[in-house]
């Protein structure tokens, strides 16, 4: 009996989960699954996930590991704004998990030592293509939500700068173009994830939209949004009425305010809407755009400023670049400056150690070779650390 | 050929490669499969490309020796080429063409060319940036040589005299402050200049806002320009508008503003 005992205990201490991949190619998954049965506490992901769940316990020792998010609350934080790829892996892997990065370590310790009296301080997460800035961005948004923060963000700058079906002349200020569509959509948006906040804000002056309808002085922000979806014509102004409200209450310590905006370098940059007779129109008079722009200031306190840059969707600039006075221009670095420059990096060996262990044990990669230390070294030549390339090349395996 | 032939005489002047006469076993030409290059018998690539047979270093002495007797001697103190810079900072291009022919003339030869380095001439910061702003083009930043090639008159001499009166024209004119000069905007700058700037303004707006914020109204904006962080920003500001972005000016900056704002 004691021995029977001893020699299940002596297995499963040799196929542990550094080593039992290396086992031949005949059948992983089978394995995995025979596996999971015997070794069902000791979990096979320590290596590469960790069970802290709280954002705000994050430190420096769980860097390179993966922490799980709850999928309810990826439908409330994030109706928009994952990129498409994750969102894919998401689907296919049914569980969200993101790597805990340094720049996202680096931007929750600043976080959470802000001082709410002091005006807003802007940091910008700049880096190469695929380095992970954007899911950087949700590490960031998750853990605010978490500690009950509004939520303001724009999943991408660059959508409302181009391809725009229906510009209307906007009712408020003659000069500048209204876009009912994506203000309609990111109200929608903005109201799945700040549902709680919506009913307790109130609106501090009257506006009024046309003869017929105005919003009185005191009514809820909920009912701003609410005629900003139902009436799409006046969605754009919703929207600049939500934003302002929100800039001028924020400063009372009523609750805190993320701006989260991915993408920044698109409010000022060149668009490619036009009006009717072809001459381009400049991103200022965008009425959208315009609200953005003031947001982005730090001329109110209560909370903080996150963005990124981004080439990928950015009109009229060149693929490699990526730093930031390349991507915001002369315009924007004036006036996002002072801000806090984070740099967000290819994998580091630990991490990319830790991706590899993570797509194995979802057994996402098929190949018998990808579990070897030659596999994983093609791998890192191939990918160059870089995490959205290791995820495509990941894919085909 | 004998090996203690003269060469010189074999080619006294250019002319089309003899294979016949020169004793090199030379190959030109693209190789067929699993082939070389064509032997230089008959090949039409070695007479139709320029060759300096004619100019072998034995020939050049030779022509140095007999040109020897129309040169006057190098003078003994200028033995550096500091000194030369320093005593003869303008130098003259100009070129003489002699061909067999009917007339002795040739039109390529008024060309003159007038280089000068700028850190010779006596210019101030302002006079500096207005002439390289109206030289424009033949202005080179990395040796710091202005050059300036003439041809529009019809003799070297006339060339060359016209050239010494754009350089003295450009000196005088530098040095002078026309009225519309204070008009000169942003855009129109060289490099970038901290005070009066953009950055100036949001950084002081900011600091203000954070003093008030604390109670702390007494401080003045001279005040805190004074500051040992402002100093440090600015000049981590200027960097990186200057040079451009790189990973030391912006880690340096990242730092100096964690240091203003008070960031851990």
């Amino acid at each position: 009996m004691l021995k029977g005992v001893t020699r299940l205990v002596s297995r499963v201490h040799k196929l542990d989960p550094g080593h039992f991949l290396r086992l031949g190619t005949q059948a992983p998954q089978s394995l995995a699954a025979h596996l999971d049965n015997q070794v069902s506490f000791e979990s096979p992901r320590a290596i590469s996930c960790t069970s802290e769940n709280d954002p705000a316990k994050h430190e420096e020792k769980h860097e390179g590991q993966h922490y799980n998010l709850p999928l309810q609350d990826m439908k409330t934080i994030f109706p928009h704004g994952l990129p498409p790829r994750y969102a894919m892996q998401m689907k296919t892997f049914n569980e969200a998990c993101l790597m805990v990065r340094k720049p996202a370590l680096e931007l929750l310790h600043y976080l959470k030592n802000t001082n709410f009296a002091h005006p807003a301080v802007r940091y910008v997460l700049y880096g190469e293509k695929g380095t992970g800035k954007t899911l950087s961005l949700c590490h960031i948004i998750h853990f605010c939500a978490k500690q009950d923060w509004l939520i303001l963000h724009i999943p991408d700058a660059h959508l409302w700068v181009k391809d725009c079906r229906d510009l209307l002349q906007s009712s408020y200020n003659k000069q500048r173009f209204d876009q009912p569509l994506e203000a309609s959509v990111w109200l929608k948006n903005f109201k799945t994830t700040n549902e709680r906040f919506l009913n307790q804000i109130k609106i501090q002056e009257k506006y009024v939209w046309n003869k017929r309808e105005s919003i009185e002085k005191g009514s809820s922000l909920g009912e701003v949004v609410e005629q900003g979806i139902t009436r799409v014509r006046n969605a754009t102004d919703a929207v600049g009425i939500v934003l302002k409200e929100l800039k001028r209450q924020s400063s009372l310590g009523i609750f805190h305010l993320l701006v989260a905006v991915d993408g920044v370098n698109a409010l000022w940059g060149r668009t490619t809407l036009k009006r009717e007779d072809k001459s381009p129109i400049a991103a200022e008079e965008l009425a959208l755009i315009h609200n953005l722009r003031k947001m982005v200031k730090n001329d109110w306190n209560g909370g903080a400023i996150v963005m990124t840059l981004s080439q990928t969707g950015s009109l009229f600039k060149p693929r490699k670049a990526y730093l930031p006075q390349e991507l915001l221009g002369k315009e924007g670095f004036d006036a996002l400056d002072p801000f806090i420059p984070i740099l967000v990096g290819n994998y580091n060996p630990k991490e990319f150690e830790s991706c590899i262990q993570y797509y194995l044990e979802n057994s996402w990669l098929q190949h018998e070779k990808a579990h070897t230390e030659e596999g994983k070294k093609e791998l890192l030549f191939l990918s160059n650390g870089n995490p959205g390339q290791l995820e495509r090349l990941c894919a085909y395996l | 050929m004998a090996v203690d032939q003269d060469w010189p005489s074999v080619y006294p002047v250019a002319a089309p490669f003899k294979p016949s006469a020169v004793p090199l076993p030379v190959r030109m030409g693209y190789p067929v499969k699993m082939g070389v290059p064509m032997a230089k018998e008959g090949n039409l690539e070695l007479l139709k490309i320029p060759n300096f047979l004619h100019l072998t270093p034995v020939a050049i002495k030779k022509h140095c020796e007999a040109l020897k007797d129309f040169c006057t001697e190098w003078p003994a103190a200028l033995d550096s080429d500091e000194k030369c810079e320093k005593h003869f900072p303008i130098e003259i291009d100009t070129a003489d063409y002699v061909s067999a022919g009917p007339s002795i003339r040739n039109p390529k030869a008024r060309v003159v060319t007038l280089r000068v380095k700028l850190s010779s001439l006596n210019l101030d910061d302002h006079a500096k940036k207005k002439l390289i702003k109206l030289v424009g083009e033949r202005y080179c930043k990395t040796t710091d040589v202005l050059t300036i090639k003439t041809d529009r008159c019809p003799l070297k001499r006339q060339n060359y005299d016209y050239a010494m009166y754009l350089l003295t024209v450009l000196y005088h004119e530098s040095w002078k402050t026309e009225d519309w000069e204070k008009n000169k905007t942003e855009a129109d700058m060289e490099e970038y200049i901290w005070t009066n700037s953009s950055s100036e303004k949001n950084i002081l707006e900011t600091l203000l806002q954070i003093k008030a914020a604390e109670k702390n109204l007494e401080v003045t904006k001279e005040e805190l320009l004074g500051t040992k962080e402002i100093e440090d920003y600015k000049k981590c500001v200027v960097s990186l508008k200057n040079e451009g972005d790189s990973e030391n000016t912006l880690s340096q900056y990242k730092d100096s503003v964690k240091r203003l704002l008070n960031l851990t």
